[in-house]
């Protein structure tokens, strides 16, 4: 065998094996969250509230529909803004300096560690306030989520050819019609699925809310108080001593580890959808 | 100075003294063009690449406006109003001056919607009005009967040359008086660069039509009237028979012979 085949023989070797390394560790975390989860899912998951330890009727209602009331609120103020951010810097901003510079902003605020996001959301919204709530944290997670949006908003709409705005322009429109009822059909796909994703990145964020909905072991659905959320409720219950708690907190890693991999795979398919047409 | 040939007709457009100025740049890209557009006629504006035939098509209903920097001088006349006034309803000028582009756009909708979409700009809600005028403008199209079972369908799904065809449907669907034809079929196959080519003669009847071209055999086959564009000016404005049997200008004569391009 000559010296090429060699070295060729050894290099995928190496990559493959560095590949199947990087796999194994993604399906051992699955396979972990899946058996120790799954054993500690029932019923009781969704009907009980969080109790002591040693208190049979237990479960993660509170921190499921905190999550989901978190999640909702931060979705309700971040897509919009994000959005319409978006447009600014694709239709209206282009590459002028003011819109690189917002660009530039938005994606250092994308890399900002997200417990300095909580930290600053705990200095407007909860010191003043005085306590914790449920608004607060979904400000925080909004704030996550708006880089994120903005960005692929953004991406999207510049990749819509200029000719379909040219054409619309040629038939009357006025800008505003151009964007809302062209342009942003065009992009419509690329829109939902980075909204997907945000989605995704924010539901799996424990740092925003540790000082901001902080966490509540009774069932509210009340944003001005403190709420439980699925990632805190893990946090605490996962680091306790108590066996029963653990596995709630096992649950809910389960819960929230198949929901992100739900949001994430549904926005894969839709760009994959897309690829092909 | 250009050569330019008597016109019979009204003139529909009159462009007088026009230069035109891209953003940033000191150099005009069209220098001083003076030419009438026939109405009811087909003018086809022809030249080598870079010569400014597409800037000038795309003053005539000011789609450069869509791009800040770029200026305008002179004068271009249509219905008793200098269109580069800027007090001009650009909105409302590009109703009567519709546009046809190089690639096919249709819009990420149905065909239907398509072809309805500039009738719904003009506030037209009456559905059967809608689909009376849809179906009219497909027909004028040549591609209502095509496509008259799947109005519903996405437009993406038509072939090329269907395409374009609906987005002469969607240009004509709000009865503009001039409609523009920027290089309609360098994009399209054979056949349907010859629909399109025989619904350009069609439409005439009904209204103006100024068309760039970079082939001049199109330009003959379709055209009343050839303006030779060279180098951001017109060279010459001919009948478009005497024009490519007997040009009047030497340089003329050099580019349909083939000698640059």
């Amino acid at each position: 065998m000559n010296k090429r085949k060699v070295i060729n023989a050894v290099i995928m070797t190496l990559s493959t094996l560095s590949a199947l390394l990087g796999l194994i560790f993604l399906f051992w975390i699955l396979w972990t969250l899946f058996s120790k989860g799954i054993n500690a899912m029932g019923i009781n998951i969704f009907i009980y509230d969080t109790a002591p330890p040693g208190v049979k009727e237990t479960g993660l209602r509170n921190a499921l529909v905190g999550h989901l009331l978190l999640v909702m609120v931060a979705c309700l103020i971040g897509i919009p803004f994000g959005i319409m951010a978006g447009t600014y810097l694709s239709e209206f901003g282009k590459n002028s300096k003011y819109a690189n510079f917002i660009r530039d902003l938005s994606d250092v605020m994308m890399s900002a560690p997200s417990i300095v996001i909580g930290a600053f959301v705990y200095a407007i919204l909860v010191n003043p306030v005085g306590h914790f709530s449920g608004w607060a944290g979904a400000v925080a997670l909004a704030i996550m989520m708006i880089p994120i949006v903005l960005r692929t908003t953004d991406d999207m709409l510049s990749l819509v050819p200029q000719t379909l705005r040219e054409a619309a322009y040629a038939l009357g429109a006025p800008k505003y019609k151009v964007t809302m009822q062209v342009v942003y059909r065009g992009a419509k796909v690329g829109m939902v699925t980075g909204i997907l994703l945000a989605i995704a990145r924010i539901a799996g964020e424990t740092a925003p809310l540790l000082f901001t909905s902080f966490n509540n072991n009774f069932f509210s659905t009340d944003l001005n108080q403190a709420m439980a959320s699925l990632t805190v409720t893990m946090f605490n219950f996962a680091t306790s001593p108590y066996e029963d708690w653990i596995d709630l907190g096992w649950a809910a890693a389960f819960i929230l580890g198949a929901f992100v991999l739900f949001v994430n795979i549904v926005g894969r398919v839709i760009i994959k959808k897309r690829g092909r047409n | 100075m250009a050569v330019l040939c008597e016109v019979r007709e009204p003139k529909e457009i009159d462009i007088q003294n026009f230069s035109f100025y891209y953003a940033g740049s000191e150099k005009p890209a069209l220098k001083s063009i003076s030419m009438p557009v026939a109405k009811n006629r087909v003018t086809a504006l022809i030249g080598p690449s870079g010569c400014g035939k597409s800037t000038l098509l795309r003053s005539l209903n000011r789609i450069h406006d869509l791009y800040p920097g770029n200026r305008y001088e002179g004068k271009i006349m249509f219905k008793g109003q200098n269109i580069l006034d800027k007090k001009i309803d650009l909105i409302a000028l590009r109703i009567k001056i519709g546009m046809i582009f190089q690639k096919p756009t249709p819009f990420p909708m149905s065909i239907f919607d398509n072809v309805a979409y500039g009738l719904r700009l003009q506030g037209i809600r009456n559905k059967s009005e809608l689909q009376d005028r849809v179906e009219d403008a497909l027909k004028g199209a040549a591609l209502w009967n095509e496509v008259k079972d799947r109005l519903k369908d996405d437009a993406n799904a038509l072939s090329g040359g269907q395409q374009q065809r609906l987005c002469i449907a969607r240009a004509v669907a709000v009865k503009p008086k001039v409609l523009l034809f920027d290089e309609p079929t360098s994009a399209l196959d054979p056949i349907s660069t010859q629909a399109v080519e025989e619904l350009v003669i069609d439409l005439k009847e009904q209204m103006t039509i100024v068309i760039v071209t970079h082939n001049m055999q199109q330009a003959a086959r379709v055209s009343d009237y050839t303006a030779f564009m060279y180098l951001g000016e017109l060279i010459e404005l001919g009948e478009t028979e005497e024009f490519f049997i007997n040009p009047k200008v030497k340089l003329s004569e050099e580019y349909i012979t083939g000698k640059f391009g």
